[in-house]
């Protein structure tokens, strides 16, 4: 009999799913890291490994076109967009998650209405639009019917984040404010809008992401001129050199950085509120 | 522009009629209530019963479905809370968490559109009194519970109130921290000579704070008295078997005088009572409270004459200055708290058959009749 105590040892599951893990680990960020990489391939021009001369020249190639398309400006396409999802979105989900907190007549029902092109197919949605358009004679642009387009993915995203952190928004919060006097226009400035702030931010989040790498609602919705998602599914189709890599690495990096300006900003205000 | 309360104006409640409906089912109905200027009074009651509407309705956040409420002489229903001149602390503070305590302190201040300096001064002054100005850029979730109900203390007082409403202030603390701020609220209010009406379920604090204890059942007020009135001579069976520290007994009146009852018991005795003005009728049912700790216990089964019942015991519990003794009744519950002095003198167990007996100046007549069902979540407390 041994003395020494003894605490187990792991369960089989936990290399099951640790090995599962780590499988999608090098799913997600190998393919990455491989375009990353062959985004500084040399004069050779191969897509493949290995990597030959490494140089910036792909780079270079991508902001003074030669013989890829218009990725330039495509970009000042995409960020605007992107931007304007932005701020509609934040601005309808945050209005309507605070309409939602009240029972309504009707609430249910327009709820699962908005919910529901979250499970409408993109492409279909996409034709869709289009073929409404040309019906009302409109002609199609990033601006007009591809915003419509992204609005109808962002918008249901945005409103179940509000829904969930207004979930958690203790009404007794506005009381106190109404306490002491505040209006109800105070009480939204200094109060609720300072708390859910966080979630704003996530909703922010959501809406540039998700309007910055949509490619089936952006399909036949922005109209001549390509976003940068569609432009980059041209390029495969057309063009055969590794700037294909370097944009790659170039949209992947804008996205980590407004990524990175969310996260922190929101660490910055938790740790405010609570070092 | 609107008048500000000053502590010169009286903060005497008056509630009139008052109902609130939610959906088709009242939550109060028909109260009328009068709270004195500059006491402090506890709204008790189990969970549901109300007290919180009634305090909610008084602190301007609900609104009643008929009635009127008066602060002063002033009809408050549909005005501000600011305008009423209450300010109400919540049972979770409500603490803006992203304010500092200063800020917090000082919200109220800056809604009225004061200066930064001088808010900031009046906001430190406040914080001084309730002694956290070392705590002043803190955030709430860096204070502990006692720190962030006072910082809504202070938060609330700079409003200068004449009636500050408290719901469940106590409930979020620790035990000895409850005792501790129990005493504060209760200089606090002395000092301030504003009124005070505190919700708690929990009537050892409603007696150790209270002017004016007020218990209520299921959207009705079943008593409002002083807190001795309450405890001594609770009105109805519910409030005696909420309060505690009462034993409820159901008999039929055999003989009535002008000064004493007689009342013959299921189980064959009888017991004897002043006459007070609660109804008591030949022949009719009726219910009375004993006092737990006026209670004797003698060894043996044999019950004769007036005021005693006997029964076997079924549990003791040691409770430091007295002990427990339910005892089982012919089915029924009795309690006896015995001083640790005459019970150790005579210690009696699980099993033994005692009686009990009691003097006729410690019954009481309770207007109802007792149905057994009222609510007694101090059954198993040691009250």
């Amino acid at each position: 009999m041994s003395s020494s105590p003894s605490y187990g040892p792991r369960p089989w599951t936990f290399y099951v799913l640790a090995a599962l893990f780590t499988l999608f680990v090098i799913f997600l960020y190998g393919p990455m890291i491989g375009v990353l990489i062959l985004s500084f391939q040399g004069p050779s021009a191969s897509l493949v490994f290995p990597l030959r001369d490494p140089s910036l020249m792909w780079f270079d190639e991508l902001f003074n076109p030669r013989r890829t398309g218009d990725v330039v400006g495509a970009f000042y396409r995409s960020l605007p967009l992107a931007g304007i999802v932005m701020l509609l979105t934040v601005l309808v989900s945050v209005t309507a998650g605070f309409a939602f907190r009240r029972r309504f007549w009707g609430s249910t029902a327009i709820f699962y209405t908005a919910i529901a092109s979250l499970i409408v197919p993109g492409l279909v949605l996409s034709i869709g639009i289009l073929v409404t358009f040309r019906y009302l004679g409109q002609s199609a642009s990033w601006y007009t019917s591809g915003l419509g387009a992204h609005l109808s993915w962002s918008l249901p995203f945005g409103l179940l984040i509000m829904f969930a952190v207004l979930g958690r928004l203790n009404p007794s919060y506005e009381e106190a404010a109404y306490d002491l006097g505040a209006t109800k226009w105070q009480t939204v400035k200094e109060v609720v809008v300072p708390i859910v702030f966080p979630g704003m931010i996530a909703v922010a989040l959501f809406g540039f992401t998700l309007s910055y790498d949509e490619f089936p609602r952006s399909w036949l919705t922005v109209g001549s001129k390509n976003t940068l998602p569609l432009e980059i599914w041209t390029m495969t189709t057309n063009v055969t050199s590794p700037a294909l890599y370097a944009l790659g690495t170039v949209t992947t990096v804008v996205s980590f950085i407004v990524i990175a300006i969310a996260l922190s900003s929101i660490i910055l205000i938790q740790r405010k509120r609570s070092s | 522009m609107n008048k500000t309360a000053t502590k010169t104006e009286s903060g005497e409640i008056r509630l009139v009629n008052v109902s609130k409906k939610f959906g088709p089912s009242y939550a109060v109905q028909n109260i009328n209530l009068t709270i004195p200027h500059g006491s402090y009074c506890c709204l008790l009651g189990p969970s549901g019963c109300g007290k919180t509407t009634i305090l909610r309705m008084i602190a301007g956040h609900e609104t009643p479905s008929s009635g009127e409420i008066f602060i002063g002489d002033q009809m408050v229903v549909g005005k501000s809370p600011v305008e009423r001149g209450t300010a109400m602390m919540f049972q979770s503070y409500a603490l803006f968490p992203h304010l500092t305590i200063l800020d917090n302190v000082a919200f109220y201040l800056k809604m009225r559109g004061v200066g930064r300096d001088e808010r900031r001064q009046r906001a430190e002054e406040m914080l001084r009194r309730v002694q956290l100005h070392h705590l002043k850029d803190r955030m709430p979730a860096q204070l502990s519970g006692g720190q962030q109900q006072r910082v809504a203390l202070a938060r609330s007082l700079i409003t200068n109130p004449r009636v500050l409403l408290l719901d469940e202030p106590l409930s979020a603390l620790d035990e000895f921290l409850r005792l501790k701020m129990r005493g504060e609220l209760k200089s606090l209010q002395h000092e301030l000579g504003i009124t005070f009406v505190h919700v708690t379920h929990t009537q050892p604090e409603a007696i150790a704070l209270a002017d004016m204890v007020v218990v209520m059942d299921t959207g009705r007020i079943d008593q409002a008295d002083s807190a001795k009135e309450i405890f001594n001579s609770p009105r109805t069976p519910y409030v005696a078997r909420f309060m505690g520290g009462q034993n409820v007994l159901t008999g039929t009146v055999s003989q009535i005088s002008d000064k004493v009852v007689y009342i013959g018991h299921a189980g064959g005795g009888t017991f004897e009572a002043t006459r007070t003005d609660m109804p008591a009728e030949q022949g009719k049912p009726i219910s009375i409270a004993v006092r737990r700790d006026r209670i004797r216990l003698r060894r043996g089964s044999g019950a004769s004459g007036v005021n005693q019942i006997s029964g076997v015991v079924e549990a003791t519990e040691y409770q430091g200055s007295f002990v427990k003794v339910t005892i089982d009744v012919g089915g029924d519950v009795f309690v006896a708290n015995v001083s640790d002095a005459d019970y150790f003198a005579e210690p009696v167990d699980r099993g033994d058959a005692v009686t009990a007996q009691w003097a006729a100046a410690d019954v009481h007549l309770l207007s109802k009749l007792d149905t057994g069902a009222a609510g007694d979540p101090y059954a198993n407390a040691t009250h």
